[in-house]
């Protein structure tokens, strides 16, 4: 056995590359896997076109509702670098704000009127639900989180926890554990038919206005003054105070802009799914933060790829790779962690990372 | 780059959080036909009873106290609701007839929720409190498996008035009783009923993953084979989940003519509504089981659950009983016990077979408390025979099945429950 000294400097790096080869390799060999298990299990099941295109467009909507809640998780992680766990509560109440909403509007008779006067009330209902989500992560922000800014990271994601589970529990004490049921006015209900595929009016409406939020997100966040703050103070908070921007009051924008729309996709998740019930928010909470993760945190377009792609891998995941639909949570984590282990950073991320380093 | 790594670790334990809670959810559940329970090991030797037996002294003025485990949070908690306030009734009632010997009863309440988790949780409450004295529930199957072997351990009987996983009870468990019936009964009439009497051969079979409604999913999927049918997929979902679009898609493809669901009320009242929405199942039939047979499932379900059809394992409802009963039970709560959920004869029929028991047994000793034996009692409702209660005549056999009745099937017509087959019909 012979004992070998290295000198410390250039071995590292060698190494570091050869384990970087392996991982590619087996990035490679666990794609190609991939490919033939779908080749030889999935495509063997021969389901048509049409069975595809409706899980895609599935997939899309589910997409549309993670990508709406991941961006607030992003937004408040560009800016203040902590994960604000109670935002799956922050839909799940801008879902009940909206269900008390339509109980008002159908009981003063609006959803029976004219098309213009129900699309009228439904913009209502929407905007009570951002309404409701903006109070409750304004008031977030200034109760649990802001007292703890200059607080070691960790103590403000306590906080958040802590709130996540006051929010719930909350909810429960007073609407009770029987979740409330969404009645779809005739104007939204049903769909429509292309060849063999069903639309839902719901499912076009969420990813329709899923993507004009996005896009007014994004020119908020690029164009207006507002927007520019922001960024600068994502960038650095310090000298961003320095150059004369009240950080505080951007920050409660942030949160007013994320909740806002974790309380459309509460809303519109009601009417497509038709229930609300306290804990709603909790998972779909966790698989837009996945989503936010996977994209790379901190970055909008990031998110909102993120959201659609593990939409999509939910939908279609099981039946392309020929297994039972109930693990789809298990497809779509195992995608997360392949997706870490190559690209840290997340998909998006290294623009971020150059950014923050 | 060091900030999102964070982040990712977080991620990957916050993940890890998760799987621990809903382990439950996922744990395979019973296999047909009176196994044992998986992940519920039968007591072995060493913890088996100390032969002591023990008994409960309870001092004059004090109360006789059973347990109650109700499924108030988790996925029924209207039914598990119900069935609590019926206990609460039989309780008063026990109590205005003098209770035994002057001891009045007392129930006390802890919340089951519908999971094995939470079930072991308040077995061991009862366990470690020496002054209960029999057990009334658990309202779930995953509940009760969880109750099953702390109670057994502790030597304390139990009556389930809805958990109808077969399993539940077994030669194997001498404290295990229930007044409800099994599922070994409801998937087999249920199987008959679609191929017999709608003439339907190729079904899908979906459950919730908890150990009642994959229970009798199986026992379900089973028999329609066995009655030459055929069965498409057999799909599980996750208690919690609003969209199962995906799942039907599925399905839709191998066009089934109807999908069982065994389950709870508002999985099926989603499943029932993303059906019509599903191309290849627009006018597939669905039908689930007792879980589903409630009012939050028709009110949440709305007008998608036209036609569909549920089974009920019914009680041969003794109509002057019944309607005492709904009276006190009305006077008491405000509101009809049909509203919350369809177990409530059996949660007040549980209750009285413990306390007929419990006065069979009971003896005044020279101090002037009242002593019961815990092994006699456990005898002792066993032996129970002949008693009358609002679902009918109790009798326990040697395995603790103690119900009356028959399975009932129901279709939704008009937004209501209305029968079409099965017992008492």
């Amino acid at each position: 056995m012979t004992v070998t000294t290295y000198s410390s400097t250039p071995l590292p790096r060698r190494r570091k590359s050869a384990a970087h080869w392996v991982l590619r390799a087996l990035g490679v060999l666990i794609l190609v896997l991939v490919i033939w298990r779908v080749y030889t299990v999935g495509m063997a099941e021969n389901y048509p076109a049409s069975f595809w295109i409706s899980q895609a467009l599935n997939g899309l909507v589910l997409g549309g509702v993670y990508a709406l809640v991941a961006l607030g998780y992003t937004l408040v992680y560009g800016i203040l670098l902590m994960i604000n766990f109670a935002h799956g509560e922050v839909v799940m109440i801008g879902g009940f704000a909206g269900f008390f909403a339509l109980q008002f509007f159908t009981a003063i008779g609006w959803l029976e009127g004219s098309a213009a006067l129900v699309a009228f009330a439904l913009l209502l209902i929407v905007g009570a639900g951002m309404l409701a989500s903006v109070l409750t992560g304004v008031t977030l922000e200034r109760v649990a989180y802001r007292p703890l800014r200059g607080a070691p990271r960790l103590v403000p994601l306590i906080s958040a926890i802590g709130a996540s589970l006051f929010l719930q529990y909350s909810v429960l004490l007073i609407f009770g554990v029987s979740p409330r049921v969404y009645q779809k006015p005739a104007l939204i209900a049903g769909g429509f038919r292309v060849g063999d595929v069903f639309v839902p009016y719901t499912g076009v409406i969420i990813f329709a206005t899923s993507l004009l939020l996005m896009l007014a997100l994004y020119l908020i966040v690029q164009r207006s003054k507002l927007g520019k703050a922001m960024r600068a103070v994502a960038e650095d908070k310090g000298t961003a105070a320095l150059m004369g921007i009240d950080v505080n009051q951007v920050i409660v924008f942030t949160f007013i802009l994320g909740s806002a729309l974790a309380g459309a996709a509460g809303v519109m998740l009601g009417f497509h799914n038709t229930i609300v019930k306290f804990n709603s928010g909790f998972i779909l909470g966790l698989k837009a933060f996945t989503a936010a993760v996977l994209g790379g945190i901190g970055n909008i377009p990031g998110a909102m790829m993120g959201a659609l792609l593990l939409g999509l891998i939910e939908a279609i995941g099981p039946s392309a790779l020929g297994i039972p639909t109930e693990y789809k949570d298990i497809i779509s984590f195992s995608v997360l962690v392949l997706i870490l282990i190559f690209r840290p950073s997340g998909l998006l991320g290294e623009v971020l990372s150059e950014k923050k380093a | 780059m060091q900030n999102t790594r964070n982040a990712a670790l977080l991620l990957v334990l916050i993940l890890a959080l998760l799987a621990g809670c809903t382990a439950p959810a996922v744990a395979p559940a019973a296999p047909a036909g009176g196994q044992e329970a998986p992940g519920v090991q039968p007591a072995d030797a060493a913890a088996q009873p100390q032969a002591t037996g023990g008994q409960v002294v309870i001092a004059p003025g004090q109360p006789i106290r059973i347990g109650g485990s109700f499924a108030l949070t988790g996925p029924i908690p209207d039914p598990g609701k119900d069935i609590r306030q019926a206990a609460e009734i039989a309780i008063d009632d026990l109590n205005a007839a003098g209770g035994v010997n002057g001891f009045l009863f007392e129930l006390v309440a802890e919340d089951g929720a519908c999971s094995g988790d939470q079930g072991t949780v308040v077995g061991n409450k009862f366990a470690a409190d020496p002054t209960i004295v029999a057990v009334t529930g658990g309202t779930c199957s995953g509940e009760t498996f969880g109750l099953k072997p702390i109670l057994l351990n502790a030597r304390i009987p139990f009556v389930s008035p809805s958990a109808t996983n077969p399993a539940v009870t077994g030669p194997d468990c001498d404290v295990c009783n229930r007044v409800a019936l099994s599922d070994a009964l409801q998937g087999v009439v249920d199987a008959d009923f679609v191929f017999n009497q709608l003439g339907l051969t190729k079904v899908a079979v979906m459950h919730d993953n908890s150990d009642y409604g994959k229970g009798l999913a199986e026992i379900f999927q089973n028999a329609f084979i066995e009655l030459g049918g055929e069965v498409t997929h057999f799909e599980g979902v996750q208690v919690g989940d609003t969209d199962f679009r995906a799942a039907l898609a599925r399905i839709g493809a191998s066009q089934p003519e109807l999908i069982f669901f065994g389950g709870y009320s508002t999985e099926a009242a989603l499943i029932t509504q993303q059906m019509k929405e599903t191309p290849g199942l627009e006018n597939a039939k669905f039908m689930s089981d007792d879980g589903a047979y409630t009012q939050q499932y028709l009110q949440a379900a709305g007008s998608a659950a036209e036609g569909a059809y549920m089974s009920f394992v019914a009680g041969d409802q003794q109509a002057d009983k019944l309607a005492a009963f709904t009276e006190a039970y009305v006077a008491k709560f405000g509101v009809e016990p049909s509203q919350l959920g369809p177990f409530h004869g059996q949660s007040y029929d549980s209750v009285m077979l413990i306390a007929d028991a419990i006065k069979r047994v009971a003896e005044v000793d020279s101090n002037g408390n009242l002593v019961i034996d815990r092994e006699a009692l456990i005898a002792a409702i066993r032996a129970t025979e002949g008693l009358e209660g609002i679902t009918g005549t109790l009798t326990c056999n040697e395995i603790g099945e103690c119900g009356a009745g028959g399975v009932q099937i129901f279709v939704v017509e008009n937004g209501e429950f209305k029968q079409v087959a099965g017992f008492g019909l």
